[in-house]
């Protein structure tokens, strides 16, 4: 996928977190994008590695200050206790409407992860990505109860007891996306 | 009686100070390559001065190195809010370990640059490998990891590597809390000390005063804190309040230097002849990545090839040569504009396109590079206890431009007709094409 094809989705996927009651800083768009990639199966193409606030891309980074660099995106800052939250400009729609097929091949997959993620916080979607990392790695089939200990090992401000139920959240989260489109992966 | 404390003058720091195991890696073969590795690559051909080498910047990133490890790990800075994730903050042994560790790192940090460090690295490398990647062959090379071996305690290479490089460029290894931090310390986009000494060290050697900014003050007033924005508090380099305008100052000083010096387009195209000339000059065109070919080529070997290639018309990579000796560089036909940009993203990309089917590609070339990672949010210590993200606090931040560029050269004698060209067919030729 280009840069700018990528650009049109992340705005939108962006505007549509925003829609949903998100707060929409880099933290919300990194774990977003993370489960659009991963598990919906939009090929995005960045690579995440499991970072200080769980799954995190420097690629995708790169591609967010590279939106503020076009005037596609802008930083709000008025944010007491949070960090900016990142708003798509009215540039930004002009760059979405000269590409209508990659974003309607992808627009149902933007909407689930808006609707999914939308209204949590940042220490849940850590969690939750924290999740599908550690299933990436260790295999779907594998002891839940071994990779919540994962998970805590990992992330040791998260109890076993949280890591088994941000598991338990993550495969529903998974099993609704598979019913969602066949494109769609499971971890 | 033999030294164990040397000093080496320095222009930057005054003295850097270094024990004799720190002095053996100085002395061992990959390092004292790095005096013939100019730290700012043809910069001198358009900053005369700006002939320093990777060098006494890697020593730099030593002293440096050192000082935030004992600012941040002294008792009088450190709470004791992160519990077993830094325990080595409370045990005097493991502080004394990786003080070293973070200083040989620092000084290794930069040996797998190729000749003339960044100007040609990613395409004259095979794919999947850059000059980090060959600083951590580097030191998992036998001569180094003797070296490690010899100190007391023993090195870890792997902890060099990991602190050398950091997570970014070692995607493949696990990083510890600590270990983050650490690496952070060397190589973090917000306070890395390879920053702090290049933008000082190359401003200095530059001319450019905009590089300079109170380092001594930020170093001061670093400390571990706690990420600021409520996420869940993972430790990381901040500063404290007091030191808030050094830390503005050090970004506004990477804002300048990168606008004035490192991205001014006469260097910009100097690279862009020098990528030709050793695309032509190497065999397949591409520098070697076995250690001990790599660590035979320097600038000099390749600058010796230049001025032979720049006297023979019948020479590999004699255009290039010629133009790098005889400052025939092409000329600056299109820059980045807000105004095409806002139209067009690719604007450079499309005006490139469109000369070099107008003009010929040998004679266009494109340049363009957009920052990375704007470190906006590294948390700051209040006066009033609370930890608050910088960009909450300060207005300079918040505001500070990201770096783009975007050029498009051409040849000198087509300059005149080019300008005409694009003049007259701008518009036209900017126009972002639309999905089909």
């Amino acid at each position: 996928m280009e840069r700018l094809q990528r650009a049109a989705i992340l705005t939108e996927l962006m505007d549509r977190l925003r829609a949903n009651g998100s707060w929409c800083g880099e933290t919300h768009v990194q774990k977003a994008v993370y489960f659009l990639q991963e598990i919906l199966g939009v090929p995005t193409g960045f690579e995440y590695i499991l970072y200080k606030h769980g799954s995190y891309s420097f690629d995708l980074t790169a591609d967010l200050t590279a939106l503020r660099a076009d005037f596609l995106m802008e930083l709000n800052h008025r944010s007491p206790g949070y960090g900016p939250c990142l708003v798509p400009t009215p540039t930004s729609l002009e760059l979405r409407e000269r590409y209508p097929r990659t974003l309607a091949n992808h627009q149902a997959q933007v909407e689930f992860i808006a609707n999914a993620f939308g209204e949590r916080g940042v220490a849940d979607l850590e969690k939750l990505a924290t999740a599908l990392f550690v299933t990436r790695e260790m295999g779907e089939t594998s002891d839940p109860l071994q990779r919540a200990s994962r998970i805590h090992e990992l992330k040791p401000h998260v109890s076993e007891a949280e890591a088994l139920a941000s598991l338990q959240e993550f495969e529903r989260i998974a099993r609704d996306a598979k019913s969602l489109t066949p494109q769609a992966t499971h971890a | 009686m033999s030294k164990h404390v040397h000093e080496i003058r320095d222009p930057i720091h005054v003295f850097v100070r270094l024990d004799s195991d720190e002095r053996a890696v100085i002395d061992s073969r990959p390092f004292q390559r790095l005096r013939h590795i100019h730290q700012l690559a043809l910069t001198y051909l358009l900053y005369p001065a700006a002939t320093h080498k990777r060098f006494e910047h890697s020593l730099g990133v030593m002293e440096l190195a050192g000082r935030v490890f004992d600012i941040v790990t002294s008792p009088l800075n450190v709470t004791d809010q992160f519990g077993n994730s830094l325990s080595n903050l409370s045990n005097p042994d493991a502080l004394r370990y990786w003080r070293r560790a973070v200083r040989i790192a620092a000084l290794c940090h930069d040996m797998g640059h190729l000749p003339f460090s960044h100007a040609a690295e990613k395409e004259l490398l095979p794919p999947g490998w850059n000059h980090e990647r060959l600083t951590r062959e580097i030191i998992h090379s036998p001569e180094m990891e003797q070296l490690f071996n010899r100190m007391t305690p023993p090195l870890r290479p792997e902890d060099v590597e990991k602190l050398a490089v950091g997570q970014k460029e070692a995607k493949d290894l696990s990083f510890s809390t600590w270990e983050t931090i650490l690496s952070e310390i060397i190589v973090g986009d917000a306070f890395g000390v390879d920053r702090m000494d290049y933008l000082l060290r190359d401003s200095h050697h530059s001319g450019v005063a905009y590089g300079r900014f109170d380092h001594f003050r930020l170093i001061d007033t670093l400390r571990i804190l706690p990420s600021g924005d409520r996420q869940s508090g993972q430790p990381t380099l901040g500063v404290e309040e007091g030191g808030l305008h050094s830390a503005e100052a050090l970004s506004l000083a990477r804002y300048y230097m990168y606008t004035q010096v490192y991205f001014h387009p006469v260097r910009r195209i100097y690279d862009i002849h020098l990528k030709d000339f050793l695309a032509a000059d190497l065999p397949s065109g591409k520098f070697p990545t076995d250690l001990e070919l790599h660590l035979q080529n320097t600038d000099n070997e390749v600058n010796a090839r230049i001025l032979s290639a720049a006297r023979d018309s019948a020479g590999r990579g004699h255009d290039a040569a010629r133009r790098i000796v005889g400052h025939k560089h092409y000329k600056t036909l299109y820059q980045r504009h807000p105004d095409d940009v806002r139209v067009n993203p690719n604007a450079g990309k499309a005006v490139f396109d469109a000369a070099s089917g107008r003009f010929g590609t040998e004679n266009v070339r494109h340049d363009s590079y957009t920052q990375k990672h704007d470190p906006l949010l590294f948390p700051v210590l209040c006066k009033d206890g609370r930890v608050v993200t910088a960009n909450q606090l300060s207005e300079v931040l918040q505001h500070l431009t990201v770096v783009a560029v975007d050029f498009v050269f051409i040849k000198p004698d087509l300059l005149k007709e080019a300008t005409a060209w694009l003049q007259a067919n701008r518009e036209q030729i900017i126009q972002p094409p639309k999905e089909q």
